[in-house]
């Protein structure tokens, strides 16, 4: 199976702390990997994302940017830095609320995959040797084509609070580009903002 | 008289790659242009630097409200469709412990591609100080309507932000931007000069912005930029009116606030105190 | 040139006489008397009553000036008089005095703006050229900047001055007024430890006072730091060395009289530094001058100090024999306006109660 496992070097960030993204679709052992995660399974320690909460790269890298800035300053919220990355996707300051809204559920079929070296044993050819044996599902590109056909933009809208934005794909082609953009920035300021 | 030094980069902006460039230094913050998440594409960095003349408790508390304030109306500026740099993140926290940490604060924003309506009303006015005898009255009608319709579309543009509920504090032209327009000057050398008085305009700097309906707020923000207009743009001061213009038609309280505007007029700052 | 300052726009009554040689060089203080009127403690001073004092003073301060400084009334060529800001009647108290000497000697009259009096004075001590001036007192707060002619407003207070915020607190505290209660006020708050949470009103480059001196009342009430029996205490306490010590104790608790004191000057001066760090990035100028009763806290002097030295410029202040007000603060004024012909008819020599700084036409500067 050709892996798309992308290790991305996110700006500003510790060049020591890269990150490792993979996109799921068709996932079909979600309870498998939800039961590592509730167990504690350090082998299994990802964020594993329900992507369909996702609307674009840029919100997904808001979130993990977010995240490790908080775990480089010592002042993480939840249990580690992965946990932290799901978390970091909420609005809210409810720990147990986001898990269940953004992180990973039994019936999840589209999936998102972070995982940050901490340390370095862990490498682009590590994660991508864990996850292809551990994730069935179908690898796609962690792009924002791939992930437009995945995001359910309704709900992503209601968890925000962002009801009254306009749709992407309503109107025509200009339109939906400054409803998605504004929808973005929405999405990433309400990352930013959390908590203050 | 103690040695100029460039101001330090918080962490995580130490790993930047390369180093974020610094653009101005203000009394309360430093802008760098660096890249946003995204390697390719650019974002403007906003640093409250910690001030050490402060209470460290009072400092803090100052610094946090501040940046957080500011990003919270550019936030909900976006949410409302307003032309606004969008928050891409932020930092209140500081980092490191109140003695020997950092205690500043920084917000990341997106990068406004353009040039500040300062820098293209100054080369308004030299172009047409330069051409106003070689022009027939038609091409002056045309080059002074380019004119008024950029003030008109600003007006538009601070209608939308007093209707969203946010004034802005510091309105002056260096505070507005044209999107897309070209930042130096070569734009004067065309026969027609209107034609770089296109785009949107974009509001930057938040700094001193606070959330308030009130028609006093809204018509102070108001006067302060015809007031900045009228020290830094002679030429374009008669055409506020088409700035007011723009405003009456951007949103329902404008005409309540453009009143409320004759008022503050009136009473200019012109307070005489008590010795 | 030789020219006799006299200010009463407030509680203090100032003679002063200063030189300015025909060589051009820097002048001189020949003599700088004040006589200051001092009110009990919990209360501030009236005009009426403040009047009264001028009157019975001024005579008396003329001539004990003129006589330090070994000056006869021939070489006297102005008499220079605060035309306003201030209270009516101290002012007039001080007008007419001025109008009697210029008619009693055939001088003529120099009517000054106190606050540039301010300005003048702070520049001459201490060779600042072109600073952005914080003139801070119980009757102004201002931040200045000079601009062709004028000595322009950037900033101001909105509601009531900064020296009347703390005069007003330390009535509150019961605080001496002698030798002046923000004197005193500073030096109570050295024992401060406790930073309470105070508002904090900064808009643009103005700032507001009434809110931090109802909340810091309040806060006094509510603790039951006020009044005179606590006072008493104080006074006491001071005698025991350990007594601050022991106050402070238990932080983050009860708040004490010196903790409050530490907070309302931690708070306001912060706000003071804010706007004129902000005016002195908006000009351009990297000078501070601070003038006025207030600038001659320490405190603010060292926070100002610390701003400016962070802009890489510097702070200039000056004593209370300078800072607070005087008289040759205004004789140096008025000389410099003399100095290009300026006089005041003396159906004009008349004082205001308001005289915004800006009002005066500054033709002794390029």
């Amino acid at each position: 199976m050709a892996s798309y496992l992308e290790t991305i070097a996110l700006p500003h960030l510790p060049p020591s702390l890269p990150v490792h993204v993979a996109l799921y679709r068709d996932v079909q052992n979600s309870a498998f990997l939800k039961q590592q995660l509730l167990a504690g399974n350090a082998e299994f320690e990802y964020a594993l994302i329900d992507a369909s909460m996702v609307l674009s790269r840029a919100h997904a890298t808001s979130a993990v940017f977010r995240a490790v800035n908080d775990y480089i300053h010592e002042r993480l919220k939840s249990r580690n830095v992965h946990s932290e990355i799901v978390f970091s996707l909420s609005p809210t300051n409810n720990i147990a609320d986001s898990f269940r809204k953004f992180g990973i559920t039994d019936s999840t079929k589209d999936l998102l995959v972070v995982k940050v070296s901490e340390s370095p044993e862990i490498t682009h050819d590590s994660v991508a040797t864990h996850l292809g044996s551990s994730i069935q599902g179908t690898p796609v590109p962690f792009d924002d084509e791939t992930l437009s056909k995945i995001s359910d933009v309704g709900k992503i809208k209601k968890l925000y609070k962002l009801g009254a934005l306009p749709s992407p794909g309503q109107g025509n082609a200009a339109q939906g580009d400054d409803a998605k953009r504004r929808l973005e920035l929405s999405l990433l300021g309400a990352i930013a903002l959390r908590g203050s | 008289m103690a040695e100029y030094k460039p101001p330090t980069l918080p962490s995580p902006f130490t790993n930047t790659t390369p180093p974020p460039t610094l653009l101005t230094q203000g009394a309360e913050a430093h802008v760098y242009k660096t890249a946003s998440l995204d390697p390719a594409i650019p974002a403007a960095l906003k640093i409250r630097p910690s001030k050490p003349y402060r209470h460290p408790i009072l400092d803090r508390r100052l610094t946090r409200q501040r940046i957080i304030q500011e990003a919270r109306c550019l936030f909900k500026l976006i949410k409302e469709g307003v032309s606004v740099p969008g928050v891409l993140a932020l930092d209140w926290e500081g980092h490191g412990g109140a003695e020997s940490g950092w205690g500043g604060a920084w917000l990341l924003m997106e990068w406004v591609e353009g040039a500040v309506v300062r820098v293209v009303l100054e080369r308004w006015e030299a172009w047409m100080k330069q051409n106003e005898a070689s022009l027939n009255p038609v091409q002056r009608e045309r080059e002074e309507a380019s004119a008024r319709a950029l003030l008109k579309r600003m007006g538009a543009t601070i209608g939308a932000l007093h209707k969203a509920g946010v004034i802005h504090g510091d309105l002056t032209t260096s505070n507005l931007m044209l999107r897309g327009s070209p930042q130096d000057n070569t734009a004067t050398t065309t026969t027609e000069n209107g034609a770089s008085m296109k785009g949107d305009i974009v509001l930057i700097d938040f700094g001193l912005a606070s959330q308030s309906v009130q028609d006093e707020d809204r018509a102070v923000d108001l006067y302060v930029l015809e007031r900045a207009i009228g020290s830094t743009h002679p030429r374009s001061e008669p055409f506020f009116d088409a700035l007011v213009q723009g405003y009456r038609e951007s949103h329902r309280g404008a005409p309540s606030t453009l009143k409320r505007l004759e008022d503050v007029r009136m009473r200019g700052r012109k307070r005489s105190m008590i010795g | 040139m030789i020219g006799i300052g006299m200010e009463g726009s407030a509680n203090k009554i100032g003679v002063g006489i200063m030189l300015h040689p025909e060589d051009g060089s820097t002048p001189q203080v020949l003599a700088n008397i004040r006589h200051t009127y001092v009110s009990p403690p919990g209360e501030g001073f009236l005009p009426k009553d403040t009047a009264r004092h001028h009157r019975a003073w001024v005579v008396k301060l003329v001539k004990e000036a003129l006589k330090e400084a070994r000056v006869s009334v021939d070489q006297v060529d102005c008499i220079c008089f605060t035309k306003g800001p201030g209270m009516g009647a101290p002012l007039q108290s001080v007008a007419v005095a001025a109008r009697m000497l210029s008619l009693l000697w055939g001088k003529e009259l120099v009517g000054v703006n106190h606050c540039v009096g301010h300005i003048e004075m702070g520049r001459l001590i201490t060779g600042a050229t072109n600073p952005v001036v914080l003139y801070v007192s119980g009757g102004n707060t201002q931040v200045i900047a000079y601009s062709s002619q004028r000595y322009r407003i950037f900033g101001e207070t909105l509601d009531i001055a900064v020296g009347n915020c703390l005069d007003r607190f330390a009535r509150t505290l019961h605080i001496p007024n002698d030798p002046a209660p923000g004197y005193n006020i500073e030096q109570l708050a050295k024992q401060g430890k406790q930073l309470v949470d105070l508002p904090y009103v900064v808009k643009g480059m103005d700032c507001s006072f009434s809110g931090i001196l109802a909340a810091i009342d309040g806060l006094a009430a509510s603790w039951g730091l006020g009044g005179e029996e606590r006072a008493r205490e104080d006074a006491q306490a001071q005698n025991a060395a350990a007594a601050a010590a022991d106050q402070n104790q238990d932080q983050d608790s009860k708040p004490t009289r010196a903790d409050l004191c530490f907070s309302l000057q931690e708070t306001v001066f912060s706000m003071l530094v804010e706007i004129t760090e902000r005016a002195m990035a908006h000009v351009g100028s990297k000078q501070v001058l601070i003038v006025g009763g207030v600038g001659s806290n320490e405190r603010l002097q060292e926070m100002m100090g610390i701003m400016a030295r962070d802009r890489g410029g510097s702070v200039y202040a000056t004593d209370e024999r300078f800072c607070i007000d005087n008289g040759i603060m205004i004789a140096q004024a008025g000389m410099l306006a003399y100095g290009t012909g300026f006089r005041t008819p003396l159906k004009e020599a008349t004082c205001t109660q308001r005289f915004r700084t800006d009002e005066v036409f500054v033709q002794w500067r390029d």
